[in-house]
């Protein structure tokens, strides 16, 4: 009888249906730059940022899912919230192991980020390319695990210094997500 | 085969992206000084009428009757004629190397050259004269940054040319709130008078002859028959009885880092970057010190109306302060000045009382227009907030209301604070409305 359902199962029509993927990880990273502070000697520093992003869609087709991912992400100095176009797409078919494409491009705003004094942080656009593997039953909730590049822009306006006019920066985060989830 | 291919990517993710390196780049224009000498005795032959010529960094602005005055930094003094405030017309260009204020009496205008007082007789707009110099009265002093000092030894200026340079560095992508540059000191700190230039309506001037209108960022005021200057520590003071005729009469030392003078009734207001003076001028001949209002490093544009001085602080350039706010101070006794109430500000910079009606610059953040008869509340009481414009400095006129940005200088009607008309615009770098 089991074996019944699920043969009926796989051969159901496919219909298109809400999912949903939520992720949470850390964005591994380094930042090289001269030290002001010890003769602008060339410095290395590790950064590990926290992320958070839920991705809700709809499954188009057996492999394929697009979707709006928001997140938000805590760079050190900086509290963004990537607002993004998703997609998800099997590339492997059967099993309880899939490996998925995954990618997302937005634009990260800085809403909830409070700026210091004299600063002022605009958010920019977001990439986030990579791969993963879902582990779970076909039509299940899974848990996920994925690698991805994340790029993700930003601006900010700084106060001058005391002999400056004008002070901006103009700040790429370059990192390696890695992230567990669920999705159903 | 199909974990093979899994642990094959994976590889690949993680390899491919293990040395992601963030990037900052921080670009920042900083101003560089080069040295040069000039001569007083060929500086001193500079002084002359010119055609009218087009604003390209404008400084103070004075009113008189109906012609306007704005320094160009450093160059000299464009004469507008305003009778029309709808169109206003360049009159004249007087050339004044090292100027950067302006006073004027009756039909004498008084201009700081550097080290020397000069007045000019503007009967004829059109073609001001050179009518008295007192010399070697400035022994140093700033433009933009740049600071200048007298050699009376050789009859030379030493002086600083400012350039701006734009620099791009690698920053650690965090926010490196910098440390406070207070060694900067004096010179970096009252160059802001003469980056900004404001005024007020608030401002009786003088008594005794007709004087125009300055602005709370002025370092020349009138006062019966005295031309207060100050400098960076002292103040001086000139006896004009003679408007043609100044003459050197004392010297007042104040303190240290004097940036501003605003005379209301019969006190001197002198603004310091790190508080403001308040001197007792019912003998105008021998201002005494009352009391001192001490607040933080920053920047700090003063009027006064009645009991009340408005008092803004601000951060950024050459101010060294932590602070964007309004401080309202009660100064009914001068000698004990106390604090009203501190308001948050965005970057106020001039400021324009018209009780009830303040007008408060907030640089890129436009101009906003409070009504200030509640002292305890005027946060709750903004009437406008104009954003569309860069406000540097505002004088009102009642009806008038002249405001003065990065780019251009502005004239609006004012009968109505809460819908600002604009009547012209002189925008920088066009002699042509």
């Amino acid at each position: 009888m089991l074996l019944m359902t699920n043969v009926l199962r796989a051969q159901d029509p496919f219909v298109k249906h809400y999912v949903n993927h939520t992720e949470f990880g850390g964005l591994f990273g380094r930042v090289k730059y001269p030290n002001l502070y010890n003769g602008n000697q060339e410095q290395v520093d590790n950064r590990l940022s926290m992320t958070i992003q839920t991705f809700n869609g709809v499954q188009l087709t057996r492999r394929l899912s697009t979707g709006v991912t928001i997140g938000m992400d805590w760079y050190k100095a900086a509290l963004l919230n990537p607002v993004a176009a998703g997609l998800r797409y099997d590339l492997t078919k059967k099993g309880n192991v899939k490996i998925y494409g995954t990618a997302d491009i937005g634009y990260a705003f800085a809403w909830f980020h409070d700026d210091a004094e004299g600063f002022n942080t605009k958010g920019g656009l977001m990439v986030n390319p990579g791969i993963g593997m879902r582990i779970g039953k076909p039509g299940a909730t899974a848990v996920t695990l994925a690698f991805t590049y994340k790029r993700q822009e930003a601006d900010i306006d700084k106060p001058p210094l005391w002999d400056q006019t004008e002070r901006s920066e103009e700040r790429v985060y370059n990192r390696l997500a890695i992230r567990l989830g669920i999705s159903f | 085969m199909k974990t093979k291919l899994l642990h094959l990517l994976l590889l690949f993710a993680t390899t491919a992206f293990w040395s992601c390196n963030d990037q900052c780049k921080e670009t920042r224009v900083t101003r560089r000084f080069s040295n040069v000498t000039r001569s007083l005795m060929e500086l001193r032959t500079q002084v002359k009428s010119e055609a009218p010529r087009a604003l390209e960094r404008p400084g103070k602005m004075y009113i008189k009757g109906s012609y306007l005055f704005v320094n160009e930094i450093k160059e000299g003094i464009h004469v507008i004629d305003n009778s029309n405030p709808s169109s206003p017309k360049f009159v004249s260009f007087i050339k004044i190397p090292g100027n950067g204020d302006i006073a004027v009496r009756d039909n004498i205008l008084y201009a700081d050259s550097f080290s020397d007082l000069v007045a000019l007789d503007i009967a004829d707009p059109t073609k001001p004269k050179e009518v008295e110099r007192i010399k070697n009265v400035f022994k140093f002093g700033l433009f933009d940054g740049g600071s200048w000092s007298l050699n009376e030894s050789v009859g030379a200026i030493n002086d600083q040319n400012v350039e701006y340079v734009t620099e791009t560095v690698t920053v650690n992508c965090e926010e490196n709130i910098s440390p406070n540059f207070w060694w900067g000191g004096a010179w970096a700190l009252a160059d802001r008078a003469f980056l900004s230039s404001s005024a007020s309506s608030a401002s009786p001037q003088s008594s005794g002859g007709s004087s125009g209108q300055a602005g709370s960022m002025a370092r020349f005021a009138l006062h019966h028959n005295f031309l207060y200057t100050v400098g960076q520590n002292d103040l001086h003071l000139f006896n004009i009885a003679t408007p043609s005729k100044p003459v050197d009469f004392a010297t007042v030392n104040v303190g240290w880092g004097i940036e501003t003078i605003f005379p209301y009734e019969n006190k001197l207001f002198i603004g310091s970057s790190t508080g403001m003076f308040i001197y007792d001028n019912s003998n105008p001949a021998a201002p005494k010190q009352l009391s001192t209002f001490q607040h933080g490093r920053a920047c700090d544009p003063v009027v006064v109306q009645g009991d009340i001085a408005y008092v803004t602080l601000r951060t950024g350039t050459a101010c060294a302060g932590t602070q964007n706010q309004l401080d309202l101070v009660d100064v009914s006794n001068p000698a004990a000045p106390q604090l009203i109430k501190s308001y948050q500000m965005q970057n106020p910079h001039g400021l324009s009382i018209d009780f009830p009606t303040l007008y408060l610059c907030e640089g890129e953040n436009g101009l906003k227009v409070f009504d200030v008869k509640d002292k305890f509340a005027i946060d709750q009481h903004l009437l406008a907030h104009f954003k569309n414009m860069d406000a540097y400095d505002v004088i009102s006129l009642g009806k008038t209301l002249l405001l003065i940005g990065k780019d251009g200088f502005y004239q609006y009607d004012s009968s109505n604070p809460l819908d600002l008309k604009l009547l012209s615009k002189i925008p920088v770098g066009k002699t042509t409305i």
